[in-house]
Formats: structure tokens, sequence, C-alpha cells
């Protein structure tokens, strides 16, 4: 079913469930296509997922530099070994330079496929160490910037030269909204999709909800975001929640990360407008017993890489318009600290998930890990700006050009090639 | 995928807070009731008349200031408070709550004794079978005592300690050591000076392990207390200070650590100063030069360096006009705050007193968003909620409007500004906390909106006594019509759930 339905035409097809068996026989999945976009005006590019990891992760330990001989006198106790078939404790080789994590196993099918980019040395140039500051200069996109209170992907939906009113364009997962969506456009945040509904004493509801309408449509400052609650909730009315079975026998992760991912594949298949969805993985400010192949680091590190495994394999052929990204706020110091942990830093990793993807790839322009390599206090280098990666993304995968409004004030240093398009 | 052990503590082991909270309450109720000295069986105190036929019903009505002053300093100003400020005052009664040992809590107390993990040691705590206990238990007291306590200016600043010195409780050992520091550390320095809290939390075993001082050593220093004693907790990100600053105040505080699991002779999870992992060289944090050859006093120089700070001072002033006044406070008044921090050591009552007598805060009514704990504890005081039994779905709705006590990772605590919590989501979660709420679908709690609406006849008394029992004062007329709307349609008596949970859900309820 092509035709494109306007919103209105869709709530009264599907509210006077109009030919039901018709409609539904002839969908490729469990919800009617819908669209909230004029013809030509749609959305062309790929549904962008970006993954947070909140607290600095140690990307040191996560894309080894195993051909890096300082590596193995920082690491003295973390390093992970270089790699080796017979054992799988070691790191996955990748290039002959860099390997991966072994708790980072279910990338290695991704990586085989080309559907994994890795960027090293990478990350924001402003030189703080604070946690805070340094998320909020990320997720804003500009680095040192205090004044601008706009997310890089709230400018991007803003910039975008077409239209799609759906209360679902952009999602953050989790209770809060995560910075970088932050702009004019409607974002709804979402914890969970079973419980996103109005709920209360049943036979009440329908004037319940009339009511609170009424009540948030007198000029206060929450009117608008009820505005957008009751247009996330009637559109989620329409989508069947229950018993979602994700597809190719994806394994999601057990932990709020993995639902959250599931339930953006549940959204992005449900085609209610999904653009871009924001998720969070907390827990690495790993200052203590990070632990080198058994610990609190490796057991996100397989929480983090099931999950984007998870969601490429549930997505299926979707996942050919699908781009991942992760950040971070800055990777750790190079040399360990005392107590088995490291300290906050600057140069990370990231990972670039999706069937666009010029994978099979670690893009680095390694600075090294002498002593006169070192960044700061004595961290890994930032040699490419994390926007590069972001920038080509939305340019070329995701379709919108106004890349100087997504990164003002910035021009794009070095063209990776990291996506097609 | 198998669920880490830190995955079940953010979850299954969170859940669960109210399990065992609940095992007690057949013996216990944990209703609110009128307590010693604020009841009418005193006989000092009136309190809401109960058998009076009037129409309009007798309300307790208070002075816009009044309702202002309750908001800010209480979790839901109550009935029993109204009354009480009209008996004595509003600055006398400023100065009871300030005076917390002066205000019967027996009640509360009594409450507490359903959670054995408060009395314990933390090697009790780590013996348990049940391995989330300790932290269910601290999470139930701590909203069961917004809810309940008569010391309700205490737990406002106990939660804004809280959050000023946040500790993850599922950080490793902090599961066992939080609740220490929540008794020994946040609450017996709520009104104290800073330099006292600040010193108490170095200390606190809890802090020593979630910020990883108890690790650093001086061989490598671990420089995550250091940077957020300065970041977070005194001077600021503003506050001037050098990665050099970092890694001296890292140095000054090696050997500041806790007894652990194995010690014969001490008891495990107190503070300990080691010696021999002390960095006893000269150090240069800001403008202080500690000499060669120091130990523990190191630290503690440091400390009171920083809590003197001009920056502290800004920032500690800046943060309380947050919570008490505007997300954007006035700066005449931050500047004002400032000086008084200074001018009294940071005296916390002091500070207090200033902000409740400046214009800003008198002219601030409706600028502050409530965070959900405080829609929730304002919802369960002001329906007179009762808890009668396990309520594993108070715990879901704890977790749906987004702040369950102590569960935010990182040390910098819960957002306090609307920015952060007016999402749809959380929107979402409140609409259906005051319906589920008041219509006793939330099984384990019970409320009587009938007995809330005393003997009301008319669609308007309903609406009107109940928005002035939740929001203080009588709805504007726009938002008034709209529920005497719906009050009016169908049959009353049917319709008081619903009325009052539009009065929850309502934008007027958001804010406080």
């Amino acid at each position: 079913m092509d035709a494109k339905l306007s919103r209105r035409d869709f709530m009264k097809l599907t509210t006077t469930r109009m030919s039901t068996w018709a409609v539904s026989s002839a969908l490729p999945s469990w919800m009617p296509r819908m669209a909230f976009a004029p013809d030509g005006v749609e959305p062309p590019g790929d549904l962008l997922v970006v993954i947070f990891q909140r607290g600095g992760m140690d990307g040191l330990n996560a894309v080894i530099p195993h051909g890096d001989a300082d590596y193995y006198h920082l690491r003295t106790s973390l390093a992970i070994a270089e790699p080796s078939t017979a054992n799988d404790t070691t790191g996955i080789d990748l290039d002959g330079f860099f390997g991966l994590h072994p708790s980072l196993k279910p990338l290695k099918d991704l990586w085989d496929e080309k559907a994994l980019a890795i960027v090293h040395a990478v990350g924001s140039p402003d030189p703080t160490h604070s946690h805070f500051d340094a998320m909020d200069y990320m997720e804003r996109g500009t680095p040192g910037e205090k004044t601008i209170e706009t997310g890089w992907i709230g400018r991007h939906l803003q910039s975008a030269p077409w239209q799609n009113t759906s209360p679902f364009r952009a999602i953050g997962m989790g209770g809060i909204m995560q910075e970088s969506l932050r702009g004019p456009i409607p974002v709804t945040t979402l914890q969970s999709i079973a419980d996103f509904h109005l709920q209360g004493d049943v036979s009440q509801l329908a004037e319940i909800r009339k009511r609170l309408e009424s009540l948030y449509s007198l000029g206060g400052s929450l009117d608008s975001i009820a505005d957008d609650t009751f247009n996330a909730v009637d559109l989620l009315s329409k989508v069947d929640i229950s018993n979602y079975i994700p597809a190719g026998n994806a394994q999601y992760p057990q932990t709020e990360y993995g639902t959250a991912l599931k339930q953006v594949a549940q959204i992005a298949k449900a085609d209610i407008g999904l653009e871009v969805a924001c998720v969070d993985i907390g827990g690495w400010d790993t200052h203590n017993a990070e632990g080198a192949t058994d610990g609190d680091m490796p057991k996100l590190l397989d929480e983090l890489s099931s999950g984007l495994a998870a969601l490429y394999t549930d997505m299926g052929d979707r996942a050919k318009k699908m781009t991942m990204v992760t950040m971070s706020e800055f990777g750790r110091r190079a040399q360990e600290n005392g107590s088995g942990g490291t300290d906050h830093g600057h140069g990370n990793c990231m990972f670039v998930v999706g069937g666009g993807v010029n994978g099979g790839k670690v893009y680095a322009d390694w600075p090294g890990l002498a002593p006169d390599k070192l960044y700061g206090p004595g961290d890994l280098n930032v040699t490419t700006d994390y926007r590069d990666v972001l920038a080509e993304i939305v340019e070329k995968r995701v379709k919108n050009q106004n890349i100087t409004q997504v990164f003002p004030d910035y021009t794009v240093a070095k063209t990776l090639n990291i996506v097609q398009g | 995928m198998k669920v880490s052990r830190r995955n079940f503590i953010r979850t299954s082991g969170l859940f669960a807070a109210f399990t065992a909270l609940a095992a007690c309450t057949p013996d216990k109720p944990l209703s609110f009731q009128p307590f010693t000295g604020h009841s009418s069986g005193s006989g000092s105190i009136a309190v809401v008349p109960t058998a009076v036929a009037v129409t309009p019903p007798t309300m307790t009505v208070a002075d816009p200031l009044t309702v202002l002053t309750l908001s800010r300093i209480s979790f839901g100003a109550t009935p029993e408070m109204v009354a009480r400020v009209q008996q004595i005052g509003l600055d006398a009664f400023i100065d009871e709550q300030l005076n917390p040992e002066s205000i019967n809590d027996d009640a509360t107390d009594q409450l507490m004794s359903n959670f054995p993990t408060l009395t314990m040691t933390p090697a009790q705590r780590y013996a348990l079978p049940q391995f989330g206990q300790p932290i269910q238990e601290l999470v139930a007291a701590t909203i069961l005592r917004q809810w309940h306590s008569q010391r309700q200016l205490k737990e406002v600043m106990v939660d804004f300690w809280s959050n000023h010195f946040n500790i993850y409780i599922a950080k490793s050992l902090c599961r066992v050591l939080k609740t220490d520091d929540d008794l020994d550390v946040i609450r017996p320095n709520a009104f104290a000076k800073f330099g006292d809290i600040l010193n108490a939390s170095a200390h606190s075993p809890a802090m020593l392990i979630f910020l990883d001082n108890a690790e650093s050593q001086k061989a490598a220093p671990n420089e995550n207390y250091a940077r957020e004693l300065m970041e977070l907790q005194t001077i600021s990100v503003n506050g001037g200070y050098t990665q050099t600053d970092i890694t001296n105040v890292a140095r000054a505080f090696t050997g500041w650590t806790i007894v652990g699991r194995n010690n014969l002779f001490k008891p495990f999870g107190t503070y300990q100063f080691v010696e021999r992992i002390h960095d006893t060289g000269q150090k240069q944090v800001l403008n202080l030069t500690i000499p060669a050859g120091g130990g523990e006093d190191d630290g503690t120089k440091v400390l009171d360096m920083l809590a003197h700070h001009p920056m502290a001072a800004q920032f500690i002033s800046t943060k309380l006009a947050r919570r008490f006044v505007s997300d954007n406070p006035d700066p005449a008044l931050v500047s004002a705050l400032t000086n008084i921090f200074t001018q009294s050591d940071g005296d916390t009552p002091t500070l207090l007193k200033a902000i409740f007598q400046s214009d800003a805060f008198k002219n601030s009514a409706g600028q502050k968003m409530k965070r959900p704990l405080e829609f929730l504890a304002s919802a369960m005081r002001l329906t007179d909620a009762v808890l009668t039994g396990k309520s594993q779905q108070l715990v879901q709705q704890v977790k749906l409007l987004g702040q369950i006590p102590f569960d935010w990772q990182f040390p910098n605590g819960f957002p306090d500004t609307a920015s952060f919590w007016a999402t749809t989501s959380g929107l979402l979660a409140r609409w259906n906390f005051g319906n589920l709420l008041t219509s006793n679908k939330i099984h384990g709690v019970q409320v009587d909106v009938k007995s809330l609406t005393s003997d009301a006849q008319s669609a308007q008394d309903v609406v009107d006594v109940l928005s002035q029992r939740f929001l203080g004062t009588t709805l504007p007329d726009d938002a008034r019509n709209i529920l005497l709307d719906f009050a009016s349609t169908g049959d009353l008596g049917n319709n008081l759930a619903s009325i009052a949970g539009l009065i929850l859900g309502s934008p007027h309820f958001q804010v406080r």
C-alpha cells in the first residue's frame, strides 16, 4: 500500500476499522504504512540510532592497539593480550594493528560482513576532563561553547529539507531527554512502550483525556509537551505492541539498554515516522577495578556489542537503511592507575554500524602512545574530530546537506568515507 | 545474555523495594496520621473540620506567601501544616522546622523500625542472603520519610545534600555503605555549616568507595574524588583549578580509605587512614601549600581551603537558590547569598532564612517544577494515601515517574531544573499516577477521596475543596471551569476520583 495517507485519514481509517482485513493482509508488518509528509518531501535517508556510553569509555581497552608496544607498557594489569586464535581471552585481530576486546566478539560478524567501521583516536577537541562539560559539548556538537542550547540532532531535524510531523520522528529512550535532541522539533521520550498510554478508571478515560487536553491548553509552559504527549499516545495506540518477537533470533541484552534497543526496533518496524533514536548505556566511569577480561568493563562491552548486533539482526533488510553510531564523552588515561582502573582521558573510539557503512576498516590516524605523543595528563590524542564522523553520516546516510547548521562554526576537517553515499 | 549483578540491582532489586516494607504492614499500617503535638487530639491545633455542615464547606485557606513557602520547604503542604502556621505564624513555623529535634516525629521513627538494615553494621548487611535488601530498604525509607515525616524541611535538605553529595547506591560496596552515609553523614548535617557536611562526606565510607578514593595509593593516585570534590561539591567547574591541582588533591587524600572485609581488628566498612599508602610529598593546591611530611591532615587542609573558597560560597548559594527559588535564580539573590555564606561560615539555616525573606523568593510562585519524587510525595501526602500492603505497583510507578532515590549513576545528583523533567514520558507518568492513585488502582495503596471532600454536595464544592487541599488555593477560573464541566457530567459521586486525579494531573499541581 503505497498511497500516502494524511495523518487524519490514517486515524479515520484505523478508528473505523475500514477494510481491516484487506489492509492488514497487504502489509509487510503489523502496521499499516502511513506518511507524515507530502510526497517528495519525506525522509530520504537512514534511520539514525545514536548510542551514548555515559561515563567515558576506555577506548584503548575496547579496540586495542596491539601493534603499539607502548600499550603494553602503560597497561600493566589491564592490557588485553595480543590476538591468538588458540585463546578466547586475547584480542580479536582486525587489521594486524588493532584488535577487538574479546567481550566485543558479537561485533566480529558485523566486521566480517563489512557492516562495522571503527574510528579510533577520535573525540572532541575541547580539553575538558569533566564528564558534564564533555557530555554537554559532545551532545550539543559545540565543543567549548556553552551558550548554544540546542543539540546537534535537534539542529539536524530543524534544518533537514524534508517534512515529518510524526511525534515519533525523534525519540529519546529513558526518562530524561538526551541533550543532543534538544531543539524546536518535538521529541518523544519513552521508557516503556507497554506503559505509554493513558491509565486510570477505564470507563472515564475518554473524558479524562478530553479535560487534560483542555487543562493543558491554557497557555502554561507545559502545554507543548502535553500536546506532544497526546499525539504520541494516539499514534502508539494504533500499534500492536503485544508479543513482539525480534527477527532473526536476535538476542537483546536483558538490561535497560537492551530493552531500549528492542523498542527502537519495534517503533522502526511500526513505520510511524521514526528518523532518530537516542539510547544510553551507563557505567563506563571505570576508575577502579575496570577488569581486563573479567569485570565491569568486559561486562559492559558484552552488553554494548550484543545490543548493537541484536538490533542489526532484528532489523533485517531494514538495516540497509539504518546507521548506528556510538559515542562517549571522552576516553581514559593511557596509563592505568593504582586501583586497577583508568582516570578521565581524551581520545577514544567510535563504532559505526549499518548497511551503508564502509565497514571492515579501522579509520585512524594513530598518534601513538609514546610519552611525547600523549595529550594533557597522559591521554590518547584526538586526531579525528568526532564531528567529522557525525557530519558524514548526516550528509551521506541521513541525507541532510545542511551541515553548517548541524555543526555551526565548524568546517569538516577531513572526509573519512566511512559511509557510502 | 545473562543479567549482570549490577543490572540486577538496577532493575529487579529496586523494583522489589517495597516488599520488605509490605511484610510488616498488617501490624503497623503505614498511614499518614496526625502526630503528637500536631493532632486535634492534643487540643492545641485546629485541623481540617470534619463534621461541619456548611456550604461551601470550610477549607483551610492560607495566604499566598504561606502556600508558597510551605510548598518549597515540604513535600506537600498538608492541612495540618497550614493549621500549624496559622497557630504560631510563618516565621515561627520556619524556625520550628529549622530545629527538627523540637518536632515530635516518633511515628516516622516507628515506621523506620520496619527496616532492619538501617540499624545493621556494614558487615551484617553484607552477610544478608538477599543481595538487594539494604538498597530496597533505604529507598523505601527515604520515600516514606518524605511522605510522612513531620520534619519536612529537614527532609527537603536531606534530599538536597543527598543529591549534592550524590552516591549511586548500586556501585559495588555502596550497596551496604550508603545507609550509613544517609544516617551518619547527610541526616545529622542537614542544617550544618557547609564545611562540616563536606568534612563528614569526605570521611564517608560510601563516598570513598563511590568516588574510588578508597583505592587511591601514592604510587598511582586515583583522581576521581579529587576532581568531583572540586567540580561538583565545592568550587565548581569554573573554580580555576588545573589538572595539576587535581593530581595534588588526589595525592593529599591518598590513604583515606575504608576498613576491608578481612580486617580482624577493625569493623568492616568504617573509615580509616592508612599512613603507608599516603603520599607525604609537598603539594600545591591552588593557593594552598601543603608541606612535605604531612599525613591525614593533608586532606583536611584541602577540605578546609575548599569549604572557605569564594567560589564554593557562590556555587552552594547558586544551588540553594535554584532549589528553593527558581531554575534561573536572580543574580542579585545569589550574590547576596554568597556574602551571607561567607559571613556565616556557610551556615545552612542562616542561608535558608535569607532565601525565604528575599523578594526573589516571595515573587517566585510557580517557578519550580516538582521533580518526580516531589510530585509523588505531595500526591501521597495531600490525598492522605495509606499503604495497605505489598505494593510492587507503587515501585513501578516510582520508576515510570523517573526518580528512584540514589539511582543516579553520576556524582552530580538528579537534575534540579524543569527542562530535564518536562518530557512526554514524564508528563504521561504523572497523569497516570494521579488517575491510578485516586481511583485506587495502585495495588497496596488506598485513597478515600470522599473523605477528603468532607460533606461537599455540589460539583463546585468538590472541585474547590479538592483544589484548595491539593494546591493550597482554588483553581483559576479557566481551569476551574474545565473541572466543573467534568464534575457536573454524570453522577458526582462516581466522578470524585477522576476529579481528584485530574487536579493531580493538572499543570497547576506540577509546580511548587
